[in-house]
């Protein structure tokens, strides 16, 4: 079996309290029922949910959609968003969860990556250090969502083929951005192929896209 | 009052469910338990077992409700306690994938959604001994069928894939050849299909040209199997199934110049027309068989013998270290001489149950990885597979001269395998 693993990157502090984590869990959960609707993604999509603030923690490891059930997002009291640390936890979690193809095993679809965060780093250093290596990890799709009214667009755009922008956090935005994530996970795994790039499509006219 | 934390596991429609509760309520010291809202989805709570039973009918993300008794009840607590459980049940994909819309007629390049060949090739009958004696020869036939996957036919979008066959009376010569346009580039429909139709035709004009020169050097290498009798065999192969390859390239970029000349406002390339590409050629001699080949892309293409055992594998896979990733026709790198020289090769065999070209629409599910591809049980299975010992019963009758094997054959196409939903498209010479 030919999987398509998906990693969802949250960040749990700052811009993301009250209302946005409520809209985001509410988001995943519609997001996954309406993934095990598509018999493609059900026998093909694998999900894994990473939290972080200054320190990240895979609250989900790659589990099978079909087995899945969204643990709880907790928000620590603490402050600070170590983005570049989140990323390298990510690219650590693909090598060793991620198939990649051999003689005697096929190997996975190209992983997609999700990003909510405000786009902020407070740990630059290894931030740029983490950018290129991210950059070889042949993600299918890198999204980042920016959450929030005083985010930074400069250092996703580092690393995403795609940047949308939720100004405003209500749970109707919310909506209309999982729906579209929806899209983008089922369509996948089918389109990889004749270029590098999976084909992406537009993101909804709610969601103000950077790139 | 400790909070009483429970998941049920994800349960599946048509598929046994079960969970036991005991030790639930042994843990958080439970007297009595209850449930509302399982038998709409068709399960059951059996309070002497103390288990939910049966066989989901209904997917969703259901709530039902736990009624729980305490055994240490406090005073003022209500008789019975309750709590919200979600319980996910999922469909059955066999179920989703049943829909099918057929490809609207007036797309760009519309192809029907299957197709199926059969070119029968009669016996000979050869009159020896100024004809007072004559011997007859039943000759191997070509079939060939080809479906749309069910992932393109659930979004009403055309099948990609292609084959084409093709039988000289008059030299003898069998050309057969299949093609998988990229699921991802918007007319690969029509470059497998230009593809195919190249082949055919530069191959009948190549051997009617070149016959001569290649049945001699086949001659040559079957009595002295030398490198440069190889080469010499090589070469002329070359000429003919590497020309029809690039021939096939130039075609299809051709039509990209139509297309981008007929609609301006539409930005067309080579890549919106990617294909991969197998060819075989061959003959029967009075030493054996000779099938020379060429292959670009995934899928598969072996001579297969069931007894005595033969397996050769004619040519490789192109897989990338992700799946879907492949190389194909239509990439400008595989136009290099040495490039499509590589990607040459030929056999002479004494004789060959079935000579087999596949997209990877048959070979994912049914050899699932590269290193299965060149294990002969694999094979054997298949064959077995095709010959009947399968889920659905389904045969392919491989008789001499049997023309309903084109219907047989794209029946078995249709074959249940999860997760392998792609166009899937098989030429057979037998």
């Amino acid at each position: 079996m030919r999987r398509l693993p998906v990693y969802i990157l949250i960040q749990t502090s700052g811009a993301m309290r009250g209302e946005p984590i409520e809209a985001i869990k509410v988001g995943l959960e519609t997001m996954m029922a309406s993934l095990r609707q598509d018999p493609f993604a059900l026998e093909s999509v694998w999900l894994s949910v990473t939290t972080f603030n200054r320190k990240p923690e895979q609250i989900l490891p790659l589990t099978e959609l079909e087995n899945m059930q969204l643990p709880a997002i907790a928000l620590p009291e603490a402050a600070g968003s170590h983005l570049g640390e989140a990323l390298e936890f990510v690219c650590k979690k693909i090598d060793s969860e991620v198939q990649l193809s051999t003689p005697e095993r096929k190997g996975d679809w190209m992983p997609l990556l999700f990003v909510m965060c405000d786009g902020r780093a407070s740990d630059t250093l290894l931030f740029n250090k983490v950018i290129p290596v991210v950059k070889g990890k042949h993600f299918g799709k890198i999204v980042v969502c920016l959450v929030g009214n005083k985010v930074r667009t400069e250092l996703v755009k580092l690393f995403a083929n795609e940047v949308v922008n939720l100004e405003t956090t209500d749970s109707a935005t919310f909506r209309k951005f999982f729906e579209w994530v929806t899209v983008v996970v089922a369509e996948g795994n089918r389109s990889v192929g004749a270029t590098s790039d999976i084909s992406l499509p537009p993101p909804p006219p709610e969601i103000n896209s950077i790139i | 009052m400790s909070a009483i934390n429970i998941n049920f596991p994800n349960g599946k429609v048509n598929q046994e469910y079960s969970i036991e509760l005991k030790s639930v309520a042994e843990q958080f010291g439970i007297a009595e338990l209850n449930f509302e809202g399982l038998e709409d989805l068709g399960l059951q709570y059996d309070e002497d077992e103390q288990q939910i039973t049966g066989v989901p009918s209904l997917a969703g993300d259901h709530q039902i409700v736990m009624k729980y008794q305490l055994k240490d009840k406090q005073d003022g607590q209500p008789e019975f306690l309750s709590k919200e459980i979600t319980l996910i049940i999922n469909p059955d994909p066999k179920e989703l994938w049943k829909k099918s819309i057929p490809t609207p007629e007036n797309i760009a390049y519309y192809k029907p959604d299957s197709n199926k060949e059969f070119v029968k090739v009669e016996t000979k009958i050869t009159k020896k001994m100024l004809g007072l004696k004559q011997t007859k020869e039943a000759r191997k036939d070509l079939v060939a069928a080809s479906q749309r996957g069910r992932s393109h036919a659930i979004e009403g979008k055309p099948r990609d894939d292609d084959f084409a066959l093709f039988f000289d009376e008059a030299s003898e010569w069998y050309v057969m050849t299949v093609a998988d346009g990229a699921g991802s580039a918007k007319y690969s429909r029509k470059g497998s299909e230009i593809a195919c139709q190249t082949v055919i035709e530069v191959c009948k004009e190549q051997i009617a040209a070149k016959r001569a020169i290649l049945e001699k050097a086949i001659r040559v290498l079957s009595k002295e199997q030398t490198q440069e009798n190889r080469n010499a065999v090589g070469k002329t192969l070359y000429e003919i199934v590497g020309g029809a390859a690039f021939k096939a390239y130039k075609n299809i970029d051709a039509e990209v110049s139509k297309r981008a000349g007929e609609n301006e406002q539409e930005a067309v390339a080579i890549k919106d027309y990617s294909t991969t590409l197998l060819i075989a050629i061959c003959k029967k001699f009075d030493f054996g068989w000779f099938i020379g080949g060429f292959w670009v892309g995934d899928g598969g293409m072996g001579i297969y013998r069931k007894e005595p055992e033969y397996l050769k594998i004619l040519g490789e896979p192109d897989g990338g270290e992700y799946a879907g990733q492949t190389r194909f026709l239509t990439m400008s790198e595989i136009m290099q001489a040495e490039e499509i020289y590589r990607r040459v090769r030929f056999d002479i065999v004494p004789d060959f149950t079935a000579l087999i070209l596949m997209t990877d629409g048959i070979t994912d599910p049914k050899f699932e990885t590269d290193a299965n591809l060149n294990r002969i049980e694999k094979w054997h299975q298949l064959w077995r597979d095709l010959e009947g010992e399968n889920e659905d019963r389904l045969k392919v009758d491989f008789t001499d001269d049997n023309e309903q094997a084109a219907d047989q054959l794209l029946q078995w196409l249709d074959f249940w395998s999860k997760g392998n939903h792609d166009d899937r498209t098989i030429a057979i010479l037998f």
